[in-house]
């Protein structure tokens, strides 16, 4: 069973619940009265995230997401994590998928940089024996030497990244999904974490990125996907998309 | 899948991933405790002044027998703080970990899960003190000590789906929490902690008869005062366990789409 991420016709819509909405005493009042219909409206404001999304990766896929804030690119990589079920349509996805989505998740600040590659490690779905060989390469990236025994609530935000980046890069993931987790941290780190990146493009057989740099996109990708208001609109060669988008937004600055 | 398939696999592969939510649930115990030289003893220390003040005053209140009183109420509160923090905090579950939820796929029952170990771990440090006042007063029957044991475990099980469905709600409906822990206030006077049913009148028995929390304090209870609880009380306890649990997990799986949008 070979590695591949396929989507049909994927749409997803969004419940936002404002604070009357997720009161149980406007429901309950809602029931005495009469006029059913018009009260129906239960103050849920739907969002179409996503609609119509076709796409489909093989194996050796660099998929680079673009597309403005709020164009659904996040949303689309946490459908492909599995951690939004899609509303219509179909999402395969075969393969051990590790979302990098947001540096903080599973930090505890009371703990220890060890004890946090464990935790992290664990809420990614790695075993105990997996964590405890990787651990040692884990400490090697993050160059954060004795560090890494004191709690996490000592470290500054560049070093937290950096752990948080090591961990969930060393993961053996099948399909890695990146949100905009390298555009932080100094240069020599950005360096280093693109070196990383490509050495685990090796190990990796998709990978898929959302990132705002379409510099990032050209080197690193092969696929790209522009995403405008949760719609696909263009999907293809990165050089074509790009094009695209940067004559959409009139970004000359794209065209090298 | 069924709502209570879909369920039954999140649960399994949830305890399959038991050390996740045992680090999960050590980590508040530890956040709480942060930097205090005796941790989570406080809340022995806190909950022997309480049982020590509470078996005084109202053991002369109700004109009681200390050496009887006593260790009913040590076990009685101690089983109930047990039991409410397991729906109280049950019902935080999925709220509290929304950025977990959010950003990785795992079975959502760990997050339950995770409440059931954090309080079972407080509950082990609580039981220091009934271990105390049995010591101190002596134990009953020897006898019926062993029962404690699948009475504890029914307890925990019946903490448990009512959590869970806490948990559920809570999330969908804020309110929820505010609700529960008012509910649980209530209950907390109405169900024979610091009383015991034999102490009530005959007109008022019915407080005892009809309140099924009742039962579940006499199952861990009655073992530990030397009395064999009676088959009703067991057939109670773990029909509502029975259908309890199956009920939660079919509300699980039902809804178990909506928790990460719920969050």
């Amino acid at each position: 069973m070979s590695t591949s991420i396929r989507l049909h016709q994927v749409a997803l819509d969004l419940p936002i619940f404002d604070v009357t909405a997720q009161s149980l005493k406007k429901r309950v009042l809602r029931l005495g009265r009469k006029n059913r219909l018009a009260e129906d409206n239960t103050g849920v404001v739907i969002v179409r995230a996503l609609s119509g999304i076709d796409l489909a990766l093989e194996p050796g896929d660099r998929l680079g997401l673009i597309g403005h804030n709020g164009a659904g690119k996040s949303t689309l990589l946490r459908v492909m994590a599995g951690i939004y079920p899609p509303t219509a349509g179909v999402v395969e996805v075969r393969g051990r998928a590790i979302p990098l989505l947001d540096i903080n998740l599973g930090m505890d600040d009371q703990s220890t940089g060890r004890q946090n590659i464990r935790l992290r490690g664990l809420l990614l779905g790695m075993k105990d024996a997996e964590i405890r060989a990787k651990s040692e390469e884990i400490a090697e990236f993050t160059e954060l030497g004795d560090y890494l025994d004191l709690p996490l609530r000592t470290y500054s935000s560049g070093m937290r990244l950096r752990l948080a980046f090591a961990i969930a890069t060393a993961v053996d993931a099948e399909i890695l999904l990146l949100d905009e987790v390298i555009g932080v941290g100094d240069a020599s780190f950005q360096e280093k974490a693109a070196r990383r990146l490509e050495q685990l493009h090796a190990r990796a057989e998709i990978v898929v990125l959302a990132i705002h740099n379409p510099q990032v996109i050209r080197q690193s990708c092969n696929k790209a996907l522009w995403l405008e208001r949760g719609t696909l609109r263009s999907f293809g060669a990165v050089d074509t998309v790009l094009a695209d988008y940067a004559q959409h937004t009139g970004l000359t600055v794209l065209n090298e | 899948m069924s709502a209570l398939q879909l369920a039954f696999s999140d649960l399994l592969h949830s305890l399959r991933n038991w050390r996740l939510w045992t680090l999960l649930g050590w980590l508040e115990i530890r956040q709480r405790y942060a930097r205090s030289k005796i941790g989570p003893f406080w809340l022995t220390i806190s909950m022997g002044v309480l049982v020590g003040a509470l078996g005084v005053v109202y053991g002369s209140l109700f004109g009681q027998n200390i050496a009887d009183y006593l260790p009913m109420v040590a076990i009685g509160l101690v089983a109930w703080n047990l039991f409410s923090s397991l729906v109280n905090e049950g019902s935080m579950a999925y709220i509290n970990s929304s950025s977990y939820i959010r950003q990785v796929n795992t079975p959502k029952l760990i997050y339950v899960l995770q409440v059931a170990w954090r309080n079972l771990v407080i509950f082990a440090h609580n039981f220091v003190i009934v271990l105390l006042v049995l010591a101190v007063f002596g134990v009953k029957s020897w006898l019926t000590l062993p029962l404690f044991i699948p009475g504890l475990v029914l307890f925990i099980f019946n903490g448990l789906w009512i959590g869970m469905i806490a948990g559920l709600l809570s999330a969908r409906f804020r309110d929820f929490p505010q609700i529960i822990a008012a509910l649980l206030q209530v209950a907390f006077y109405v169900t024979p902690i610091l009383f015991h049913g034999a102490m009530l009148s005959e007109k008022h028995r019915w407080i005892v008869t009809f309140n099924p929390l009742a039962y579940l304090i006499d199952v861990v209870r009655q073992p530990l005062v030397g009395i064999a609880p009676p088959a009703s009380t067991w057939i109670i306890t773990g029909v509502m366990a029975l259908l309890g649990w199956l009920f939660a997990l079919w509300l699980t799986g039902r809804y178990h789409k909506r928790i990460p949008y719920w969050v």
